[in-house]
C-alpha cells in the first residue's frame, strides 16, 4: 500500500537531486545528465566572484518575503482580536469569511484583479482618481520598480491574512474563560483584558508561526513573480527563484542556474534545521 | 457582574466597526468590479467604479463560450482538478494508513523518507530536466503523476487515523479482512472529515495551478488550462500597458473581465465547503505541529 507513495517520492523528490551534478559540469540541454565535462566549482566561483547579482537578489528576496511574513502574521493577529471584540457577531463572521477567500484564488486571477483596478490607463481606481482631479496621471503600480516591493507585500497580506486569522481565532477560542473572569474581578477593563489576557495567549502562536515560516524565507512563489515581473520593474522583482528560472530556462545556462539553486537549497536546509530547534524550544516553554 | 460600558468603549467599537467595513470593501470590491464590468454594456466604463453594473450585456460571455480554445482549456482545467485530487487522496491515504501500522518493519525510516519530501526539492531546473527524462513534457500526465503523493496531507491523515482506537484494525483482521479492505471499507469512511478537506484543497490547488503549464506544456496548446489562457490574454495587452503605451480596446477589456470571472467562479462555488472542512478537517491536525 505504501509502494505508490514511495515510487512517487523517489521519482519526483529524491532522484531529481542527482541533477545537482549539472552545477559541477558543462551540461547542455539534450545531452545526457552526467555527460558534461566535470568542471568542479567553476560556476560557484562565477556566482561569488564574477557576478555581483547575489547582493540585489538576496535583498529583494529577504525584503519581500521577510516583511510579508511579519506583516501578514501581525496583521492577522490584530484582525483576530478586532473580530473577537466586534459586538455584531454576524458581521464579524462575514468579514472573516470574505477575508479568507483571496487565499484560494490563483496568482493569475490576483494579477487580473490588480490589473483591472490599477492599470495606468484602464484601471478603475486610477481612472477614478484622475477623473476626480486627485491625480494628474494614473500611478503605474505594475510597471514602476519603486512600487514593486510594496505591491508584492500588500498582495501577500491580502491573500494570506484570512488564513492566519483563522489560526489566531482558534487560539483565542481556546483561552480558558476563567482567565477573563479572574481579570475582570481584579477590575480589568476591556483594553486591559486585551492587553493582559488575549495578547499574551496569542504570542506563543505568533512566535511559532513566525519561526516556522522563517525557514522558507529564501523560497519565493515562482508563479507570483513570474506573473508580476516585467521589463520595467525587474530590478526590484528579481528574487532568487526568478533568477534561477531566467538563467536556466530562458537563457539555457543550466549549470549556472543549478549552482545558484544548490546554494539556495543548502542555506534553506540550514535555516530549517535551526528553525526546528527553535520551535521545539518554544513549544517546551509554553508547555511547562 | 454587569460590565459597565464607558465612552472609550463606544469610540473603540465605532473605530473597529469602521475598520472592519473598510476591510470588507477591500476584500470584496475587486471581485465586484470585475463581475460588474463583465456584465455591463461596454460603453463609457472607463473611470467608473461600477458598484452596480451599467446596463446588462452578456456578449462577452457569448464570445468566450463560442471560442474553442476557451472550451478546451475549461475542459483541461476540470479534468485535472477532478482526476488528480481523487488519485492523490487514494495514494496518500493508503500510505498514511500503512505508516500508521504499529510495529511496521522499518516504520520510522519509511515515515521519515516520505515526510522529508516536504523539504527536499531539487529546484525548478532539476524538475524540468527530469520531467523531460520521464517524457512528461507536453503530456496531460504531467498534471497528475507529480502530484500523486503529498506528504503534508499524509501527516494530516496519519494524525487522524492515530486518533482512532487501534483495536478497530485488529477487529477487521479477526474477521478475516486484509489491510486493503481495512483501509477502503473501514478507515476511509471514518476519515471523512480530513479526506474531504484534502480533496477540496486538492481541487482548488489543481484548478489554480499555472506554473506547470508554463514550464512543461507551453508548446502544446491542447493542454492549456484556463489559468494559462487568462494569463496569456492579460499579458498580451497589459505588458504593453505597463510600458505606458496606447489605448486599450474597450470590448477586449470586457472579455478579459469575463474570463477572469469564469476562472474564479468555480472557486467561489466550492468556497463554503472549503471553509467548513478547513476548520473540521485541517485545523485538528495542524494544531499539533
Amino acid at each position: 500500500m505504501l509502494a505508490p507513495a514511495i515510487i512517487c517520492s523517489l521519482l519526483f523528490s529524491y532522484i531529481p537531486l542527482s541533477a545537482w551534478y549539472v552545477a559541477f559540469s558543462e551540461y547542455h540541454l539534450g545531452g545526457s545528465l552526467f555527460g558534461g565535462e566535470f568542471v568542479g566549482l567553476k560556476y560557484f566561483y562565477k556566482i561569488f566572484q564574477d557576478s555581483s547579482d547575489l547582493g540585489y537578489l538576496v535583498q529583494n528576496t529577504l525584503v519581500i518575503n521577510g516583511v510579508s511574513l511579519a506583516v501578514v502574521l501581525v496583521a492577522a493577529m490584530a484582525l483576530a482580536i478586532l473580530l473577537q471584540e466586534c459586538r455584531w457577531k454576524k458581521g464579524a463572521k462575514l468579514v472573516q469569511t470574505v477575508s479568507f477567500f483571496p487565499y484560494f484564488i490563483s496568482w493569475v486571477v490576483a494579477y487580473a484583479l490588480v490589473w483591472a483596478l490599477l492599470a495606468v490607463k484602464s484601471g478603475s481606481i486610477n481612472q477614478f482618481l484622475v477623473n476626480a482631479g486627485i491625480l494628474k496621471q494614473g500611478i503605474n503600480v505594475l510597471g514602476e520598480a519603486k512600487y514593486s516591493w510594496r505591491l508584492m507585500i500588500l498582495l501577500n497580506v491580502w491573500k494570506s491574512i484570512g488564513y492566519n486569522t483563522v489560526i489566531f481565532l482558534s487560539t483565542i477560542a481556546g483561552i480558558p474563560s476563567d482567565q477573563y473572569e479572574a481579570a475582570r474581578i481584579d477590575g480589568a477593563g476591556r483594553f486591559q483584558l486585551i492587553r493582559y489576557v488575549t495578547l499574551p495567549n496569542l504570542l506563543p502562536t505568533l512566535s511559532v508561526l513566525l519561526v516556522m515560516n522563517a525557514g522558507w524565507i529564501l523560497n519565493s512563489n515562482l508563479e507570483q513573480f513570474f506573473i508580476f515581473y516585467n521589463a520595467t520593474n525587474w530590478s526590484r522583482m528579481e528574487v532568487l527563484d526568478m533568477y534561477i528560472y531566467k538563467f536556466g530556462l530562458k537563457m539555457l545556462d543550466f549549470p549556472y542556474a543549478t549552482a545558484m539553486s544548490v546554494i539556495k537549497s543548502f542555506v534553506s536546509i540550514l535555516l530549517l534545521v535551526a528553525v526546528n530547534k527553535v520551535v521545539k524550544r518554544i513549544n517546551k516553554q509554553s508547555m511547562f | 457582574m454587569k460590565y459597565k460600558r464607558k465612552l472609550s468603549d463606544h469610540i473603540f467599537d465605532l473605530c473597529n466597526g469602521l475598520f472592519l467595513v473598510m476591510l470588507f470593501v477591500i476584500m470584496v470590491y475587486p471581485f465586484l468590479y470585475v463581475i460588474n464590468y463583465s456584465i455591463s454594456v461596454p460603453v463609457g466604463l472607463r473611470g467608473a467604479l461600477l458598484l452596480l453594473p451599467k446596463g446588462f450585456d452578456l456578449s462577452a460571455y457569448k464570445t468566450l463560450f463560442q471560442d474553442n480554445n476557451i472550451l478546451g482549456a475549461f475542459f483541461i482545467s476540470i479534468a485535472r482538478s477532478t482526476i488528480t485530487p481523487i488519485l492523490m487522496l487514494s495514494v496518500t491515504g493508503m500510505a498514511a494508513y500503512a505508516l500508521a501500522t504499529q510495529n511496521l518493519a522499518f516504520g520510522r525510516f519509511l515515515k521519515t523518507f516520505c515526510t522529508l519530501t516536504m523539504y527536499v526539492s531539487a529546484g525548478t531546473i532539476a524538475s524540468y530536466i527530469f520531467m523531460k527524462q520521464y517524457h512528461l513534457m507536453n503530456n496531460f500526465l504531467v498534471y497528475v503523476i507529480p502530484y500523486l503523493f503529498n506528504a503534508y496531507n499524509m501527516i494530516l491523515i496519519i494524525s487522524y487515523i492515530e486518533s482512532i482506537p487501534y483495536s478497530l484494525r485488529e477487529a477487521v483482521y479477526v474477521d478475516g479482512g486484509n489491510d486493503l479492505q481495512a483501509y477502503w471499507r473501514v478507515f476511509f469512511p471514518i476519515c471523512k472529515p480530513v479526506n474531504a478537506a484534502i480533496l477540496m484543497f486538492g481541487i482548488v490547488s489543481q484548478w489554480n495551478s499555472f506554473m506547470d503549464t508554463q514550464l512543461y506544456c507551453a508548446m502544446e496548446e491542447k493542454l492549456y488550462t484556463l489559468q494559462y489562457l487568462l494569463y496569456n490574454m492579460l499579458a498580451s495587452i497589459s505588458n504593453i500597458e505597463a510600458l505606458k503605451s496606447g489605448a486599450v480596446e474597450v470590448n477586449a477589456q470586457s472579455v478579459k473581465m469575463a474570463i477572469t470571472v469564469i476562472t474564479v467562479f468555480p472557486v467561489m462555488c466550492v468556497y463554503p465547503f472549503l471553509q467548513k472542512y478547513f476548520t473540521s478537517g485541517i485545523m485538528i491536525g495542524s494544531v499539533k505541529e
